[in-house]
């Protein structure tokens, strides 16, 4: 029996394995253990082999080997090239969050000093009032208002950066459906790792959770689309259509998340299939 | 286990997420953790000063570092990195806690770094949670226990709570497991039930 201080053969004689503790990790790394035939360590065996001074001996050398293990995990996957990818599109639809929430707070603010302002018959008020909110006569309303536009520049910056970095990790997927979709579809997978094991309809209702599970649990109709209704391809389809177009562009999805997954490089071919295929559903739609 | 004025706490170095003191020991919030809550709603549930726990689902290690208080020491498994780095920080001020970074649906990996334990505590949000409890038994000495967090909204979403809690009970029993106790953690969790169970003998495994 292998275990991570060495092995152990039939007639209990134990053969401590050399090396610090890299050297143990990688040959419990290299082991096939078999859970069938596996005797999990007792406190006989480890005594028994005389390796350990005492209980506190063991347990810290364990610890050395576990540990080690543990920080190449997490190093690992701090590495790989989605990750800051992932951070940044969180930071990305928080910040669109943020600036709503405080520019709707805003202009009620602003209502308050100026009585012949309603924000009530105006179409997307909050965006649009925002630079005559900063000509305001109230210096506080004024400051804080072009905080709020120096927000939105950092969001515009940050939304460009996301989309220039995706064709880099996601270049199949950022072709389809644009760098900003396709990282979005990304960090709600999970990652790369996680979206590239997922089948195409799980790609399309990505982002409709709360309607899918209404949907499972009360039947309600099945949401047709998540996030890539953000792509125009799909919201610009006529609404016949709108299903199928989701459908026929996340199992394209799907397959890039995989090529971009695996092989990590631009299949144009792949690319220009794909898009005919939708194109020839959507009818052209731009 | 220690009680102060009807809330239970663990002894130790405070300071691990921020958790409330009183009298110098750390307050284990059942709202927080479903262990917590579990003996909460039966006294009788008791960790010991030389038990060895396997702790399946250890996260970010919260009820963790109550467990390894109480205990003589504790094998915390965990898959997702992001946790294991919290983890990790716990581990270092408890030199009880051994942090392993391993599937909990793959044993095998990891079973190299595993003694036999006294309690086998399971707390991970799949769909397969009885199979999984099933494949750590043997890392469970004879007359141990095992206790298994059900998150029945993880296991199917389709399936009623108390269907998904039946069914699990069923195929614990059939694996050869006895169910000693169950029961659900209300108030303090919802659709979430805690089954305690041994290895039964003269059960078929």
């Amino acid at each position: 029996m292998e275990y991570w201080f060495g092995s152990i053969d039939g007639s209990g004689v134990c053969r401590p394995a050399d090396g610090g503790a890299p050297e143990l990790l990688a040959r419990v790394r290299s082991l096939a253990t078999d859970m069938r035939e596996f005797h999990p360590l007792t406190e006989e065996v480890i005594e028994g082999c005389g390796i350990f001074s005492d209980r506190r001996e063991y347990i810290r050398r364990l610890r050395e080997v576990t540990i080690l293990h543990s920080r190449e995990v997490i190093a690992d996957a701090a590495q790989e090239k989605d990750a800051e990818l992932l951070q940044m599109v969180r930071m990305l639809d928080q910040m669109d969050e943020v600036i709503n929430l405080l520019t709707e707070r805003l202009v009620e603010w602003y209502q308050v000093t100026d009585p012949s302002f309603s924000s009530k018959s105006r179409k997307g008020a909050g965006r649009r009032i925002l630079p005559r909110i900063t000509k305001s006569r109230s210096p506080p309303l004024r400051g804080v208002a072009r905080e709020i536009e120096e927000l939105g520049e950092a969001r515009k910056r940050l939304a460009t950066e996301v989309s220039r970095r995706a064709g880099g990790v996601i270049p199949n997927m950022s072709e389809l459906v644009g760098g900003l979709v396709a990282a979005r579809i990304m960090a709600r997978a999970g990652g790369l790792t996680s979206l590239a094991r997922m089948p195409g309809s799980s790609v399309q209702v990505l982002g409709a959770e709360a309607a899918l599970f209404s949907h499972i649990r009360q039947g309600s109709p099945s949401p047709k689309h998540g996030l890539i209704f953000q792509h125009r391809r799909v919201h610009n389809a006529p609404r016949e259509v709108r299903g199928q177009v989701a459908r026929i562009l996340a199992g394209k999805l799907a397959i890039a998340a995989r090529i971009d997954f695996y092989r990590g490089s631009l299949d144009p071919d792949f690319v220009a299939d794909a898009q005919a295929r939708i194109d020839a559903v959507a009818g052209g739609v731009q | 286990m220690i009680r102060i004025d009807g809330n239970l706490v663990s002894p130790g170095p405070g300071g691990v997420y921020n958790e409330r003191m009183a009298q110098g020991y750390r307050v284990w919030d059942p709202y927080r953790s479903k262990l917590s809550a579990l003996c909460m709603l039966d006294p009788e549930i008791d960790l010991t000063a030389d038990m060895r726990v396997l702790y399946l689902g250890a996260a970010n290690g919260t009820t963790v570092s109550h467990v390894a208080d109480y205990v003589e020491c504790v094998y915390a498994i965990e898959f997702a990195p992001r946790p294991l780095r919290d983890l990790l920080a716990v581990a270092e001020k408890r030199k009880n806690i051994v942090p392993i970074a391993g599937d909990a649906t793959r044993p095998d990996r990891y079973a190299p770094f595993v003694e036999m334990v006294d309690l086998l505590y399971q707390d991970v949000a799949q769909p397969d949670q009885a199979g999984i409890l099933m494949k750590h038994i043997p890392f469970l000495k004879a007359g141990g226990t095992a206790i298994l967090m059900l998150k029945t909204r993880s296991v199917d979403i389709r399936q009623t709570p108390d269907e998904v809690f039946a069914e699990t009970i069923e195929r614990l029993t059939d694996s050869g497991l006895r169910v000693v106790k169950s029961c659900w953690l209300e108030p303090y969790h919802h659709d979430h039930a805690a089954i305690i169970c041994v290895v039964d003998p003269t059960g078929i495994s």
